[in-house]
């Protein structure tokens, strides 16, 4: 499980959030979102406060792995984009390197045209900022977790708060 | 995968509740969610059949505050139990921090629960997981009914290798707080054995392909871990899904002065008028109004955009226009206020220009005419 390991320096961070805020800006797009296969939302950039992200993530996340199978049953791996149509509001969903998905959500001001072409010219880019990502924790091999207080603390405050 | 983002400051762990159908899988969810306080958690979200039964899974965020600084998230989710479901099943399972294996307690249930349990194992192990080492708490769920198996019974079935159990009743709640704490404990203790947190960058550099970082979060051993790092200051501590709704508020607002700066790059920037070019529509009328059109939206090539009818040579005059070809905003192409500025100076404005136009239009006429 190791190779799964994926650590995000601060410097990656900011890439990831240059790198999608130049994308929304070019499509003029509403907000983006990028989410891991797993369902964490990893980061978000836009007009999200009317959003319920965590949740959005986790269908979104769902959705894809759906179409991942649907794919894999007519033999392909998997489909890399995805476009939900609504009355005002789309998402497109497009694969970034193996474990992440770029959303964005746009409305009728720009085209799905636009959408596709600058998500895929990011989404090149944050494939690169993730090879460099897997890069340094190869490099690194340390490996942390949550501190021990930590989950004392966690198991206090679960007492507190589920109570019969 | 146990997800520590640094940069939000948050620690996320996905718990899902497996077992075969009708076991009472969403009925757990369904009572935490009754039960938490509203700041602690999010909306239950249910992609069930009409009949009510699960069809892809159920989804409950838990935000239990702010604990080092960081806010401790879990995300429950449930399978759907029917054998058919499979394929969907597994794909919940994917990146899973913990599993809570809700078993019915009834005798004619004993083949469905030993049939899901090797069905968990089997869908792990297709992810690379190894059951024995996944944080697993078994629930005998129904102890209410009557006529159902002895716990030492369904031990023996279930439990060979004596994993945690509780015996439950999900639809009064006995049983499903104590599940739920423990199989986060198990998943926190799991997560904390690689090590800590604490360390942060001492400096940030700006080439991050030559830099050697410290790892600021990293992994456990067996659990892969997702972290995003910032060494920022931990904020201050929010209280729950309120602490979500502000946190996500803050970021927003400090994200949102970047819709207001200029387009990078592109035709757009390129056509971005400087002022002076719109004020000159007198000398060049023609010109002034497709510098106007373009400045108003940043078109692109084919851009398909409804452009406003073309400006009136007032709109373009006044100085009250500058918000209009400025404004780089999609959200608000131009404030309403700003709007009615214009709309208003429009009355105004325009007689002066049209008088003038007639007046240049009279004075050629009379010249070729030769009239005095």
């Amino acid at each position: 499980m190791s190779e799964d390991t994926l650590i995000i320096y601060e410097e990656e961070t900011r890439q990831i959030e240059t790198l999608l805020s130049k994308m929304l800006k070019g499509a003029e797009a509403k907000c983006a979102l990028l989410v891991d296969k797993d369902g964490h939302l990893i980061s978000r950039q836009g007009f999200t406060q009317s959003l319920d992200t965590t949740a959005l993530a986790a269908l979104l996340a769902g959705s894809f792995a759906s179409t991942k199978e649907i794919a894999r049953l007519v033999g392909e791996d998997e489909f890399s984009v995805l476009f939900h149509q609504g009355k005002k509001d789309h998402i497109h969903m497009s694969l970034v390197g193996d474990r992440s998905i770029l959303v964005v959500v746009f409305d009728d001001r720009t085209t799905i045209g636009m959408v596709r072409l600058y998500a895929k010219e990011v989404a090149v880019e944050l494939a690169k900022v993730f090879d460099q990502i897997r890069e340094n924790a190869k490099k690194e091999g340390g490996k942390s977790g949550i501190s021990d207080d930590f989950a004392s603390m966690a198991q206090d405050r679960l007492d507190d708060i589920f109570q019969d | 995968m146990v997800s520590i983002n640094y940069s939000a400051r948050e620690v996320c762990c996905k718990i899902v509740y497996y077992g075969p159908g009708l076991s009472g899988k969403t009925t757990n969810l369904q009572y935490v969610h009754s039960k938490v306080p509203g700041n602690t958690r999010g909306d239950l979200i249910s992609l069930a059949t009409e009949a009510d039964r699960t069809l892809y899974f159920d989804f409950l965020p838990i935000n239990i505050g702010t604990i080092n600084g960081f806010a401790a998230k879990f995300q429950l989710y449930t399978v759907p139990g029917q054998v058919y479901y499979n394929a969907t099943r597994k794909l919940v399972l994917r990146g899973v921090d913990g599993v809570v294996f809700v078993a019915d307690s009834q005798p004619d249930k004993m083949d469905e629960n030993i049939e899901s349990l090797i069905n968990l194992e089997e869908n792990l192990r297709e992810y690379g997981y190894d059951i024995d080492n996944m944080p697993l708490v078994i629930q005998y769920n129904k102890r209410d009914l009557p006529g159902v198996m002895p716990v030492a019974d369904l031990d023996a079935r279930l439990n060979p290798k004596g994993r945690h159990t509780f015996e439950a009743s999900a639809t009064v709640g006995n049983g499903v707080f104590d599940t739920l704490k423990l199989i986060i404990k198990l998943v926190l203790d799991k997560a904390k054995s690689g090590g800590t947190t604490s360390s942060t960058r001492p400096s940030l550099e700006t080439n991050p392909v030559a830099h050697k970082p410290q790892p600021v979060a990293a992994v456990a051993e067996e659990t892969p871990i997702q972290a995003v790092a910032s060494p920022q200051p931990p904020s201050p501590p929010p209280s729950a899904p309120t602490a979500q709704a502000n946190e996500s508020a803050a970021t927003d607002a400090s994200q949102q002065p970047s819709f207001d700066e200029p387009l990078l790059g592109g035709p757009a920037n390129a056509s971005a008028p400087p002022m002076p070019q719109a004020e000159a529509p007198q000398t060049m009328p023609s010109q002034a109004t497709p510098v106007a059109d373009s400045s108003d939206y940043r078109p692109y090539p084919g851009d398909r955009k409804k452009y406003p009818e073309s400006p009136t040579p007032a709109a373009i005059e006044t100085p009250q226009s500058h918000p209009v070809t400025e404004s780089p905003s999609m959200e608000r192409p131009v404030p309403e206020s700003d709007m009615d500025q214009i709309e208003s100076s429009r009355p105004s404005m325009a007689p002066p220009l049209k008088r003038r136009k007639t007046e240049k239009k009279r004075g050629f006429f009379k010249r070729l005419f030769g009239i005095k």
